[in-house]
């Protein structure tokens, strides 16, 4: 079996869905694990052991357990009981929430180099806690955290692959049905791996970039 | 600590032994020059660190380079144990070339590991391997390079603790020595391979004072009682008027005057020269 | 829950299968690492850039898009031969890890000291023996840390090999579900298997970090006066 240009072609405008719902996805689930990531990491700092071991545990779940374990809990145990959701939302929740948990620890690792007498000095200014937060320590931690964010939001646009296995139309799903139909596997695969690998390449040019204006 | 008597117990530094132990080629012998530097030019980048070196030291001399920082003086001794590579120009060890053969081709990594034996090098900031006692310091080199047994290596190595006076630390890591302490175990194990040349750089710019003399003093003891050829970079005026044979005084990548000790420190020619004794002086 | 608990034998096979194909993978990763995390450093540039390409080229697509086609769309080329599921899993997914942890290892080499490797090269030892015996066992310090909670991921990545037909813990409980319809359970059951594996991977690891010279040398150090000066000549 050789190559088949005409059949590349031919399957193009199918993968191409696939490359829109992998954007969609990773931009979606990206924006949770950034912002629940942020939202989890001040919980954790700033509240209570109910709140840190509520964190802790969630850490532990996106830590110990597999993306697809937890893609297939959601997507067959929830109809049980009685909670119809399209597979989309699902995958884009699961992974969202993941990476929230692991962006987390990026924050509040960023937060804990930053100088303690930058807190002594917003004290002495009598900020209130609020106003520290917000517009001082809060916006240095993002500062800080970008380039490892930047590394997980790579990370996390590289998993939305495993979405295929709860029929999401993701990039890697549209390939396999493109497959299974004609049952040809070179081009759908071949060209599926390359506009992965080319989809990588901004989130290269990002990272690269970065370490240039900081080294 | 390290008397003249302890001395005469240890191994003599002889060149002769140094000579047979590598095999040396006989020509080599009746080189005039331990090391020679020939119109050596050194480049980082477009910055240019030396212009032109000419410096040649006799077997046994004991020569010192002094300066201002950054004019050159840790680059000459990184030259001669060929961890860099000059921009143009040539360096003989005995007369052999470390750079190019005979045919003018670049040495192969195996003919220039045999002539970069002939020389030591001890470092302003020890350079120990913190992974390793101080026992397993001393014998890697040994073991590895000159394929000595275990036995052989380790009892040599306490004959050299011995010479600094730190047989007790056999089995110490580095991280439990003071800083004198360490220094000196770097010296006993650029020692241990006999070397026909020394390079020491700076190695007591990262001592407290009170250390630095311990460290000064093997040395004192290496200078005096062996014929290794010495080249020394340091800011100790003092220590360098006692054991140099001819100072060296380099200036933005240049040798501006050179002499024995007590031309340079009590009649120095150059201005720049005067300029940096006082500086260093007053300090 | 008994229902499920019924098919014990074919998940400890499973289970088997998983804990197998990790322990592979982990240790194919770390040889592949050190390999490739050398070549990283080269001193020749196009042996650098050669190897940064190769480990892009390996991540850009995920390790399921990669075990997809080695297992799929390899044979199909002339000349290339049709991978066994296990053999296809194994290979992907050492090679993946392999290349997360050249960069882990590069950083942990380009941390130690230079000073390391020129006082080496002022005793005359070669660049092998100076990276095997003193610039490699302390850059493990801090290689070994970040190369366990990267197996540790890699435990997890184990459960995409049974899309290829491995049958492992995933494969045989999504059977077990088949058939006992307790899908909570089963789902529940995996979770807290591949929490415990990551959690004993994690503990192995802690384990190997204390044995690494540079971290005893370094406990030793902080252990009072274990060395009391009883025979220095000072
Ligand atoms: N590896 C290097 N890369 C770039 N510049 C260097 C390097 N090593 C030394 N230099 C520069 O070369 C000059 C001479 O350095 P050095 O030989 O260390 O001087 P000294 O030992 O007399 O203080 C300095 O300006 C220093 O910045
Ligand atoms: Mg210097």
């Amino acid at each position: 079996m050789t190559w088949d240009w005409s059949y590349a072609v031919e399957i193009v405008p199918n993968l191409m869905v696939g490359v829109w719902y992998t954007i969609l996805v990773t931009l979606a689930s990206s924006a949770i694990a950034l912002i629940g990531g942020l939202l989890l990491a001040i919980l954790e700092i700033a509240s209570t052991r109910l709140g840190r071991t509520f964190v802790r545990f969630w850490l532990e779940l996106a830590r110990g357990v597999p993306i697809l374990i937890l893609l297939y809990f959601t997507f067959y145990v929830l109809p049980q009981l009685g909670i119809t959701i399209p597979a989309i939302p699902i995958g884009i929740g699961v992974l969202g929430v993941v990476y929230a948990a692991y962006c987390s620890e990026v924050y509040r690792g960023s937060l804990i180099t930053i100088p303690t007498e930058l807190r002594d000095a917003c004290v002495a200014l009598n900020l209130s806690q609020y106003v520290t937060w917000q517009r001082v320590l809060v916006p240095l931690m993002i500062k800080r955290a970008v380039p490892a964010l930047l590394n997980y939001v790579l990370g996390l646009f590289r998993e939305t692959a495993m979405l295929f296995a709860i029929g999401v139309p993701v990039l890697m799903g549209e390939a396999q049905v493109a497959g299974n139909e004609s049952f040809r596997f070179l081009e759908p695969f071949t060209l599926a791996g390359i506009i992965y690998m080319a989809m990588n390449l901004p989130f290269l040019y990002l990272l690269s970039r970065y370490k240039d204006k900081h080294a | 600590m390290l008397s003249a008597a302890e001395f005469s117990h240890s191994r003599p530094f002889v060149p002769e032994a140094a000579t047979e132990a590598h095999g040396v080629a006989p020509k080599s012998k009746h080189a005039k020059w331990a090391i020679e530097f020939e119109r050596i030019s050194k480049f980082f980048g477009a910055h240019r660190v030396l212009v032109d070196l000419d410096l040649q030291v006799q077997p046994g001399e004991k020569v010192t380079l002094i300066g201002p920082s950054g004019s050159g003086k840790t680059t000459v001794l990184r030259l001669a144990m060929t961890l860099e590579k000059p921009t143009g120009g040539d360096i003989r060890i005995f007369g052999e070339s470390i750079l190019f053969d005979s045919a003018g081709k670049p040495l192969s990594t195996s003919q220039e590991a045999r002539i970069r034996r002939r020389c030591g090098m001890v470092f302003q900031q020890f350079n120990l391997f913190p992974h390793l006692t101080v026992l397993q310091n001393l014998v890697l080199a040994p073991t590895t390079v000159l394929r000595q047994s275990k036995e052989q290596a380790e009892n040599t190595a306490l004959e050299y603790l011995r010479m600094v006076g730190l047989e007790g630390k056999v089995h110490a890591y580095p991280a439990q020595l003071s800083g004198g302490q360490q220094q000196r175990i770097a010296i006993a194990r650029a020692l241990i391979l006999k070397p026909e040349i020394l390079l020491l750089d700076e190695i007591t710019s990262a001592l407290d004072p009170e250390l630095a003399g311990e460290v000064l003093d093997v040395v004192r003891g290496v200078a005096h009682e062996t014929k290794v050829t010495l080249l020394i970079v340091t800011h100790e005026m003092r220590f360098a008027r006692e054991v140099s044979d001819r100072i060296a005084v380099f200036d933005a990548g240049r040798i501006i005057e050179q002499g024995s000790p007590d031309k340079i420190f009590s009649y120095p020619e150059c201005d720049r020269t005067r300029a940096f004794l006082q500086s260093v002086l007053n300090h | 829950m008994e229902a499920v608990l019924e098919y014990w034998p074919v998940l400890i096979q499973g289970l088997w299968v998983t804990v197998w194909v990790s322990s592979c993978i982990i240790l194919g990763a770390a040889l592949g690492a050190i390999m490739l995390g050398v070549l990283r450093v080269s001193r020749t540039g196009v042996i650098r850039v050669l190897s940064m390409v190769f480990i892009e080229c390996i991540r850009g697509p995920s390790a399921l898009v990669l075990l997809f086609w080695v297992f799929y769309a390899l044979p199909l080329l002339p000349g290339m031969p049709q991978l066994s599921p296990l053999a296809a899993a194994i290979l992907v997914l050492a090679l993946d890890g392999a290349v997360y942890g050249a960069e882990i290892v590069r950083a942990g080499i380009e941390a130690v000291n230079r000073g390391q490797a020129d006082a080496c090269h002022a005793l005359g030892l070669s660049r092998f023996q100076s990276f095997t015996k003193v610039v490699l066992p302390q850059a493990l310090s801090q290689i070994v840390p970040a190369f366990g909670s990267l197996a540790r991921g890699m435990i997890k990545w184990t459960s995409i090999v049974s899309f290829i037909g491995v049958q492992d813990i995933l494969y045989v409980a999504n059977n077990v579900r088949a058939q006992t319809f307790e899908t909570t359970i089963v789902f529940c059951l995996l979770a807290v298997l591949y929490w415990i594996l990551t959690v004993l991977c994690g503990l192995v690891f802690r384990e190997l970090e204390q044995v690494l010279p540079l971290n005893r040398a370094l406990r030793a150090a902080r252990a009072p006066s274990a060395y009391a000066p009883a025979g220095a000549a000072q």
